[in-house]
């Protein structure tokens, strides 16, 4: 468990060295240059030390290429859609960036609406653009519109969190009533029950989970169930 | 040096914050970012830092505007800008004492002193390390070093974060910031365990006639100072979560508020 505040050096050397978020390599004063940490938090690195990246949470998202995120839709400018996915900038969306959409078949969103969409790009000066297809099939594979349903916010590495298959809550949830979920990477969750109060239930504890806001664990999660009527 | 206190507040509608405090001279400050940039302060090239600083009590006058522009300086080296052009980085930053000596209170009271703007920059600093979102260069410390007033034959004192009780009998005070980042140079100063710094800003002033030696003894005992806020900010990493707060503070806040608290219903006559 190595914490780290940014502007430490951060002892990553591999031939193959690749830095994910948090890391730099910048030039030292002494002439070398070395991997320096940019935010606060774990330093964590992949079995054969190649991966080097650092942990941390934070609530505001920064677009990156290949993401997942969950949108809304903010206005139309020509072909193209306006959504906003929680970053500085509103991301386009083009009107035929969906599974089998041409000119005379398009989806019909209206402002308001939801989707499940791609990161296609996400440069430091342009902004971002999405799509509704997986990347390499060119099929929808779960992007496009969300219907119905409800938006709950959360920090960013609740996301990741949710996104682990092997993280307890969703399981939890699942064996006491059916749910649906969309989990974007940019602090959004979606979430569809039959029921009102089963929603409200699955808001709340991903709210009490949520290492920004109490970081419950199973335990205290099943008690914390237990309260709630569902 | 008074008793550090950091605590990370995890206010609702911005990005990171954070309460730091010289014992109990306090500041907390908040931090959003990268977020939308009205047009008219959008820049091409980096991120806009738009700082605005409120007083205890009585509305930001032109001390805060001064102090604004202050911390723009110190933060502006120590944040990656560039890598969010066209965007905007908000922090708000507020004092949490007034005192007998009037800091804190704005252009009503004597303005900020020493300490307070120094836990004001401890503050910020804490709040972007909260964030997480605008990457840092570094940390920045900083610390206030006060002068007791002497006659001219010896050297004068220099006493290390004076508390306010203190702050009358000064003849001379200034706050330091330093800059904490594997990327500077190393100095004779430096320990193993702590990043080399380089000092960003400092309005060390004194009544007494300019003495360079005794700025540069101002200058070394404020580095000291700041290696201890330093360590302390390393620590409070492993809290960042809210689920792991400190128990110390919260603690002694609650013991503060029931002490406080008068039961008065007696005296109050319908």
């Amino acid at each position: 468990m190595s914490l780290v505040l940014p502007g430490e050096q951060v002892p990553a050397q591999h031939v193959n060295l690749k830095l994910g978020p948090g890391l730099l390599h910048l030039p030292l004063a002494s002439g070398q240059s070395a991997a320096v940490s940019t935010k606060a938090g774990e330093v964590k690195h992949s079995a054969n030390r190649n991966k080097w990246w650092i942990e941390g949470n934070s609530r505001r998202y920064v677009p990156a290429p290949q993401e997942s995120v969950i949108g809304v839709v903010v206005a139309r400018s020509g072909e193209s859609w306006r959504v906003d996915i929680g970053s500085a900038h509103t991301a386009s969306l083009d009107g035929l960036a969906f599974e089998g959409a041409t000119k005379r078949n398009r989806p019909n969103l209206k402002v308001g609406s939801l989707l499940y969409a791609r990161v296609s790009l996400a440069h430091k000066d342009m902004e971002p653009e999405l799509e509704c297809f997986d990347a390499q099939t060119r099929k929808a594979e779960g992007f496009g519109e969300l219907k119905g349903g409800f938006l709950v916010q959360c920090s960013l590495k609740m996301c990741r969190l949710l996104l682990d298959p092997k993280h307890f809550l969703f399981p939890l949830l699942g064996a006491r009533f059916p749910l649906e979920t969309a989990v974007g990477i940019n602090g959004r969750v979606w979430i569809n029950c039959k029921e009102p109060r089963q929603t409200i239930a699955v808001a709340r504890c991903i709210e009490a989970v949520d290492p920004d806001g109490g970081g419950m664990d199973e335990v205290a999660i099943k008690k914390f169930l237990g309260t709630l009527d569902v | 040096m008074r008793d550090l206190s950091i605590v990370y507040e995890g206010l609702d509608r911005v990005d990171g914050s954070a309460r730091f405090g010289f014992g109990s001279t306090k500041s907390l400050s908040s931090v959003s970012g990268p977020i939308e940039v009205r047009p008219t302060l959008e820049n091409p090239s980096q991120a806009t830092l738009d700082i605005q600083i409120r007083p205890l009590a009585a509305i930001a006058g032109t001390d805060s505007k001064a102090l604004s522009s202050t911390l723009k300086s110190i933060f502006a080296p120590a944040l990656f800008l560039s890598h969010h052009p066209r965007t905007l980085v908000q922090i708000v930053g507020q004092a949490l004492c007034g005192s007998e000596s009037g800091s804190g209170l704005g252009s009503a009271g004597r303005g900020w002193n020493a300490s307070l703007t120094a836990s004001l920059v401890n503050a910020t600093s804490a709040a972007f390390v909260n964030a997480g979102s605008v990457p840092m260069k570094g940390v920045v410390c900083a610390v206030s070093v006060g002068r007791l007033q002497s006659d001219g034959s010896r050297p004068a004192t220099l006493i290390l974060d004076p508390e306010e009780a203190e702050l009358p009998r000064l003849a001379g005070s200034g706050c330091f910031a330093f800059l904490f980042s594997a990327v500077l140079a190393t100095s004779p100063l430096s320990s193993a365990e702590v990043p080399p710094c380089s000092l960003l800003w400092t309005n060390y002033t004194t009544a007494a006639p300019f003495d360079v030696s005794e700025l540069s003894a101002a200058r070394g005992l404020a580095e000291k100072g700041a290696h201890e806020v330093w360590l302390k900010m390393k620590e409070s990493v492993g809290y960042l979560d809210k689920s792991i707060s400190p128990k110390v503070d919260v603690k002694t806040a609650v013991e503060e508020s029931s002490t406080g608290m008068e039961v008065d219903d007696e005296k109050v006559e319908i």
